[in-house]
């Protein structure tokens, strides 16, 4: 018996043809073109092909800074992981309706300007804001925070911990309940049953919130701006600064670079995760 | 009277190079009920779409009242589809989706209030017009789907298995009801399924296919009584399919015995397929019977009980009224009007006994068509 | 274990909108600060609907996104269409891997590359402005387009797939099918991805910042250049406003959403029942199927109606927000004539607080004297570097701006100024003083017209910092002071402080020099709080930090704004910088005359007081420092502070402005700079 193969081809319109094609002759001119004018200004100097951009990234200077750059966002994706996967599962075990709302609430500071809400974090974390005039009344403060390092991540986690919750909920809410009692069933005790099922099937969310949180962070020149102090330079910067300062080929290099590490770090994990295609990446 | 109004010319198709109908020739009578019956992936299907335009064929023509369609976009087709899980439109109600076809063609509301109460009264489906569609009954939308092809006034009806999704006896009474839609409007109707007591039970004319190919066409009763291969009589209906070799016209011998039958024109001594219907053997005590053997299993069917005989090592499928006991040695007997003989072909030796014959298989088969199509 | 859920998620948000609750908080403060709440009031939000600057840029944010969202949609929409009807598995893989670049890349690379490009192909078209709105415009769609085609192809894809065939079936035409039935059907997709374009359009910084042009401020770089200096209060109204629309409408949707699942629920109900009737029929035999009980006639339809109507609702909002915005762009576009003009934020009497819009009177009394339409397109930049990038890369076009002296040096010496005909200008013989001509940065009188002039001085909190210790720079190497102390984040001011206190000449190109100032501020490094520019205002007025060097019309603003238990206090030390920012026109600007009309409006008495009196900077006018009444206005002690006596500024300034260093020391001066901040 013949099987009906599973890709019927049918007679395409013109219009299924060409419609994806504005789309395409987009993404050249804009994604693909500009990209290759970064690797033109970090290969060159004035015109003339050159690797001293690419090599002055790694001088002490710079690494000094990209490796801070890296640990702080790795931190600040780490926390918004321990912090946001709980929350994510909390709000499964909620009714309906909650659960829409809890989302919502979750929402909505993604849909406030986050220039303004940094700021506002920084009027709080400072010496004299709210947290610290609280923390001295209890006899507990005042803290320093405002300039560290830990202001920076603390920065980083508020601004992006919703990327982080978000797609992890959105796969959890698609497992499938029973399985947990299943599991139990079958006699997996509480974190068992955390550590054999829920978090194997939740892995594609965790891999979209990582990157979603991982990657704003360790570009950003805005909250180390704000709320860093005089040792956090980050490489989001250090970029900006060469662009203000109009050097466009450092600028590009130093953007280049990161890149490629971003690139070659990604398919890295996807690669170890083989996580579907677009996984939890959606709400 | 009959006047030809849909000819298929030696129609290929593949898809992704796979042979899908290979040199398809047939034509469709005006106000004709017409099935394409077979298994899935027969290329039934294959055959209604290109009919209803969404698939253009590789090679061959179509011709609807003579001129050829190959080239006219469905659109401009007066031919209509009721589809398989009948694609009712979602954001529309049950009026909205009838009067689709109508509105696309600008017809005046007036008319088309008109003609959707009369096509609601056709499918007894008055008083649901604002019903939203997905929160009808599968027979409901099933009818919704009938109206909303025949508001149309189509010359052509096609139904890709339009009752594949309801229930059993839902299934019966639609094949009722779809038989007196069609005797009523006289609307040609192309029928598709693989059911075969669907096709049997509804059609005017059969067309039983495989592998791409017509095997046969010809009235239920013909196709039943007169298999032309060993697929179809294996298709249509239960089977006991043997070798025989045909001594002279009217004498064969098949199962180490020979018969008298009544089919003659072959050549002496013809390999040939012999085909004995289930229900045409005569169960009979061992020393009456032309042939006997140990009973393997018998089954209970509601109307009849379903006997397996190992005769010689070939398992026989009898349907017989009368219980025997599990382990009995009986004789059976097979009047000269159950034989029928058919000439060796690609599907000899397919078939054969019942030793491996499972309802399962049959019954998966048509769940994986569902799947796919 | 619920209790302790329900106690972990009240955390989490808590942790999410405590500061936006601040912010909300004091945005009804009745003083300046974000951080001092001094009592309730609803100013700022009578301010915010007068201040033309936020307006203007809310508008333009509005129209951006609305444009981009509508672009992206479309085009979006097509191409999943497209993509979900793709042949080849290959090409589809491609294409959606290139799609999601925007996505996975950092924003500051994606804004960087398309600044590259934008430069590079104004360059060869030859255009003036590179970056403008419409190079922001498709910035924003490309970053738009994922986001609606990961929306729409799962639409596509759920959609069964016969229900276009049932369309053309039905006579409709490919384009009709996929209008009546496949659009429907994709419709929520459609308004997600619709939504998600807009609000990341409206709120998006980081690509904005560098793509973004003159002609067009949009409200993400306004507050950039904003919270670089003090926020003002206006913008966390606008905020807090922003905020409740956004909750009142995603609590609408919420609740449609759930109406949306009532229905779902009612067809669960009606299976289950009209299973039952089935049974039941059963059980009575054999009965017709075609008397089949409508099980729930009536109560149907209005429910469906609603979720249909919303459809249509927005379908419309849509239709009228792109005609809407069509025009807008048209009527934006129409020939009044426009004044871009670039200065620093905060820079100018813009209306709030109840002074005068000077921009605003200019147009007035161009409408009224010169029977012209003009609109002053207003823009601000953060810092000379800001002005000097924009410039240089030929990406922009400016009429009017206001650089600091040693910039205006460095754009003359490479041609960015135009000469200006001083004819136009019959203000500038009258009222501006020789003490601020024929400096050095522009020795000839050629390019520049002073705005306001400044020093810097030593800022320190009374309450904390003891008489003793004041006077010269040394402060801001006090041990005692650990930790209270601000430094320039700018290279040449915070080396300025160390070659002043030094004593070394700022504008050396001796390399031991410098290598002196860096030692001498790696050695103030662990003193520091932070590195700041406009932070300081928040710092020192708050008590945050107690010492700080700053610009002697900041420090009035501090002072104006400080917390009750700060009292700030200022001293010049013996050396220390100058500055004077002058209006020039670059070469790039499309309106010279109307240009150096603009200038000279600016020296007029009324919009020159205005100015000074806002910017709290001393101004070079003699019609302004002559006036009784803006002395009076500004105040004895503030007169003291910005025009000290016997006080020979040509001399001084001389001898402490910051010149434009040569290419080699610029470079040297950076490298160090970086060294300074990654040392421990």
């Amino acid at each position: 018996m013949t099987r009906t193969p599973k890709t019927r081809k049918t007679h395409r319109s013109l219009l299924q043809r060409y419609a994806a094609a504005p789309h395409i002759v987009w993404s050249v001119l804009f994604i693909i073109v500009p990209l290759i004018f970064v690797a033109y200004y970090a290969f060159t100097d004035g015109g003339s092909f050159t690797f001293s951009n690419i090599a002055a990234f790694f001088t002490k200077d710079y690494l000094v800074i990209f490796w801070k750059s890296v640990k702080l966002a790795l931190i600040a994706t780490l926390i918004c992981l321990l912090l946001g996967y709980p929350i994510a599962y909390f709000i499964t075990t909620c009714k309906p309706k909650t659960q829409r709302l809890l989302i919502v609430l979750l929402m909505l500071p993604m849909w406030m300007n986050f220039l303004i809400r940094t700021y506002a974090l920084m009027t709080l974390l400072q010496d004299t804001g709210i947290i610290n005039s609280l923390l001295s009344k209890i006899g507990l403060g005042p803290v320093h925070i405002i300039g560290t390092e830990t202001a920076v991540v603390i920065g980083m986690v508020y601004d992006y911990l919703p990327y982080m919750i978000l797609p992890i909920y959105s796969v959890m809410a698609k497992m499938d309940h029973r399985l947990i009692e299943a599991a139990s069933d079958l006699g997996c005790n509480g974190f068992g049953v955390l550590r054999k099922v829920i978090f194997p099937l939740s892995v594609s969310g965790v891999i979209s919130g990582v990157t979603m949180v991982f990657v704003p962070s360790i570009s950003t020149f805005y909250i180390s701006q704000k709320l860093g102090g005089v040792d956090t330079l980050l490489i989001g910067d250090v970029i900006e600064q060469h662009y203000t300062s109009s050097n466009y080929n450092m600028t590009a290099s130093l953007s280049f670079v990161l890149m490629v590490i971003l690139i070659v770090g990604l398919a890295i994990v996807n690669h170890y995760t083989d996580s579907d295609e677009g996984g939890g990446m959606m709400i | 009277m009959k006047t030809k109004l849909i000819e298929l010319k030696n129609i290929c198709k593949a898809f992704d190079g796979e042979q899908v109908l290979s040199n398809v020739d047939l034509y469709i009578n005006d106000h004709e009920f017409i099935t394409f019956l077979g298994p899935s992936g027969c290329g039934k299907t294959t055959t209604l779409r290109i009919i209803g335009g969404f698939e253009t064929p590789d090679e061959g023509e179509v011709y609807f009242n003579g001129k050829m369609i190959n080239d006219v976009p469905a659109y401009k087709r007066n031919v209509n589809t009721v589809f398989q899980r009948y694609a009712l439109f979602p954001h529309l109600n049950v009026y909205d989706n009838i009067a689709f076809g109508l509105r696309v063609k600008k017809v005046k509301e007036q008319e088309i209030a008109e003609r959707v109460a009369e096509m609601l009264e056709l499918v007894n489906l008055k008083g649901f017009e604002k019903r939203d569609v997905s929160l009808l009954s599968g027979g409901q939308q099933q009818r919704v789907a009938i109206a909303r092809a025949l508001i149309n006034q189509p010359e052509v009806l096609l139904l890709d298995e339009p009752l594949a999704a309801l229930d059993l006896k839902l299934r019966k009474d639609m094949q009722v009801e779809l038989k007196n839609i069609q005797s009523k409007t006289g609307i040609t109707f192309i029928y598709v399924t693989h059911d075969q007591e669907e096709a049997l039970s509804m059609s005017d004319t059969v067309v039983v296919m495989a592998d791409g190919k017509i095997q046969q066409i010809g009235t239920p009763i013909d196709i039943y009584n007169e298999p032309i291969n060993a697929f179809v009589a294996d298709f249509i209906g239960e089977s006991n399919i043997l070798d025989g070799v045909m001594l002279k016209d009217y004498s064969v011998n098949f199962a180490s015995h020979t018969f008298e039958c009544l089919d003659k024109g072959f050549a002496q001594g013809e390999a040939v397929d012999v085909v004995v219907r289930p229900e045409d053997v005569d169960v009979v005590p061992v020393d009456k019977g032309m042939l006997s053997g140990i009973v393997t299993s018998v089954t209970f069917k509601g109307v009849h009980y379903e006997i397996i005989v190992d005769i010689d090592g070939f398992k026989w499928m009898i349907q017989s009224t009368d219980y025997v006991e599990p382990n009995a040695q009986i004789g059976v007997y097979i009047e000269p009007d159950a034989i029928h003989i058919m000439k060796k072909s690609e599907y000899s030796n397919m078939f054969g006994d019942y030793s491996t014959f499972s309802d399962e298989i049959e019954h998966l088969s048509d769940v994986t068509e569902g799947e796919e199509e | 274990m619920k209790k302790f859920s329900n106690f972990y998620i009240g955390l989490i948000l808590f942790f999410l909108f405590a500061p936006i609750a601040v912010m909300i908080f004091f945005s009804f403060n009745a003083g300046k600060s974000t951080s001092v709440f001094t009592g309730f009031s609803l100013d700022w939000y009578i301010e915010l609907f007068k201040n033309s600057e936020i307006l203007n840029a809310l508008k333009n944010s509005l129209i951006l996104a609305i444009t981009a969202a509508a672009i992206a949609t479309v085009i979006g929409t097509a191409a999943a269409f497209g993509i979900h009807h793709m042949k080849s598995k290959h090409l589809r893989q491609s294409l959606m891997t290139v799609t999601n670049v925007p996505l996975m890349n950092p924003e500051i690379i994606t804004g960087i590359s398309m600044m590259f490009l934008f430069v590079f192909v104004g360059g060869l078209l030859g255009l003036s402005t590179k970056l403008n709105f419409w190079t922001m415009l498709i910035a924003h769609v490309t970053f738009c387009l994922p986001y609606v085609i990961l929306n729409v192809l799962p639409k596509f894809k759920q959609m069964n797939k016969a229900l276009p065939e049932a369309a053309l079936d039905l006579g409709c035409t490919p384009i009709q099918s996929f209008f009546k039935v496949q659009l429907p059907a994709i419709l929520p997709g459609v308004i997600t991805g619709l939504t998600m374009s807009f609000t990341l359009s409206f709120d998006d910084f980081v690509i904005s910042y560098f793509t973004s042009g003159t002609d067009f401020q949009t409200l993400p770089i306004l507050i950039y250049s904003m919270t670089k200096k003090s926020v003002k209060p206006t913008i966390y109204a606008l905020s807090s406003i922003i905020f409740i629309i956004i909750l009142v409408m995603l609590l609408i949707t919420n609740r449609e959403k759930s109406s949306y699942e009532r229905l779902e629920a009612k067809k669960a109900r009606a299976e289950k029942k009209r299973k039952e009737a089935i049974a039941k029929a059963n059980k009575r035999k054999k009965q017709k199927l075609s008397t089949e009980v409508p099980v729930f006639e009536a109560s149907s339809g209005n429910k469906k109606f609603s979720s249909y109507s919303l459809k249509i609702v927005a379908l419309v909002c849509a239709v009228v927000l792109i005609i809407s915005t069509c025009v807008m762009i048209g009527a934006y576009t129409k020939n009044t004539v426009t004044l871009n003009v670039y200065n620093w934020g905060e820079y100018i009497s813009d209306g709030s607080d109840g002074s005068l819009d000077v921009n605003k009177e200019f147009e007035k009394y161009c409408r009224q004297n010169l029977g012209k339409r003009v609109k002053v397109n207003y823009v601000t930049y953060t810092s000379n570097e800001d002005l000097y990038a924009k410039l240089s890369s030929n990406a922009v076009s400016y009429d009017v701006i206001i650089p600091s002296d040693y910039m205006i040096a460095r754009l003359a010496s490479e041609g960015l100024l135009q000469e200006l005909n001083f004819d136009n200008i019959p203000l500038y013989e009258e009222c501006i003083s020789d003490d601020f001509k024929n400096l050095y940065y522009d020795p000839e009188n050629k390019y520049s017209v002073p705005y306001t002039y400044g020093m810097i001085g030593v800022i320190y909190d009374a309450n904390k910092v003891s008489e003793e210790d004041i006077g010269g720079w040394d402060l801001m190497w006090n041990q005692k002071y650990s930790g209270q102390i601000v430094q320039f984040n700018n290279s040449r001011d915070a080396f300025g402080t160390a070659f002043y206190k030094l004593g070394l000449d700022v504008n050396t190109t001796d390399k031991a020099a410098w290598d002196m100032g860096l030692e001498e501020l790696k050695k103030q490094k662990p003193l520091l709080n932070k590195l700041v520019m406009d932070e300081i205002f928040n710092m020192m007025e708050s008590g945050e930090a107690a010492i700080g060097a700053y610009y002697a019309g900041d420090y009035l603003a501090m002072v104006d704004n400080q917390a009750e238990n700060v009292d700030l206090k200022f001293y010049y030390p013996e050396n220390t910088n100058l500055f004077v920012d002058a209006m020039c026109v670059p070469t790039c600007a499309q309106n010279k005359e109307l240009a150096e009309e603009y200038i000279n409006f600016m020296l007029s008495e009324e919009a020159a007081i205005a100015n000074a009196e806002y910017i709290c900077y001393a101004s070079p006018n003699s019609l302004v420092y002559n006036n009784e009444i803006y002395k009076e206005d500004m105040g004895e002690e503030a007169i003291e502070v910005l025009y000290p006596e016997n006080f020979d500024f040509a001399e001084k300034y001389d001898a402490n402005c910051y010149k434009d260093l040569d290419k080699e020391t610029k470079q040297y001066l950076n490298s160090i700079w970086e060294k300074f901040k990654t040392s421990k």
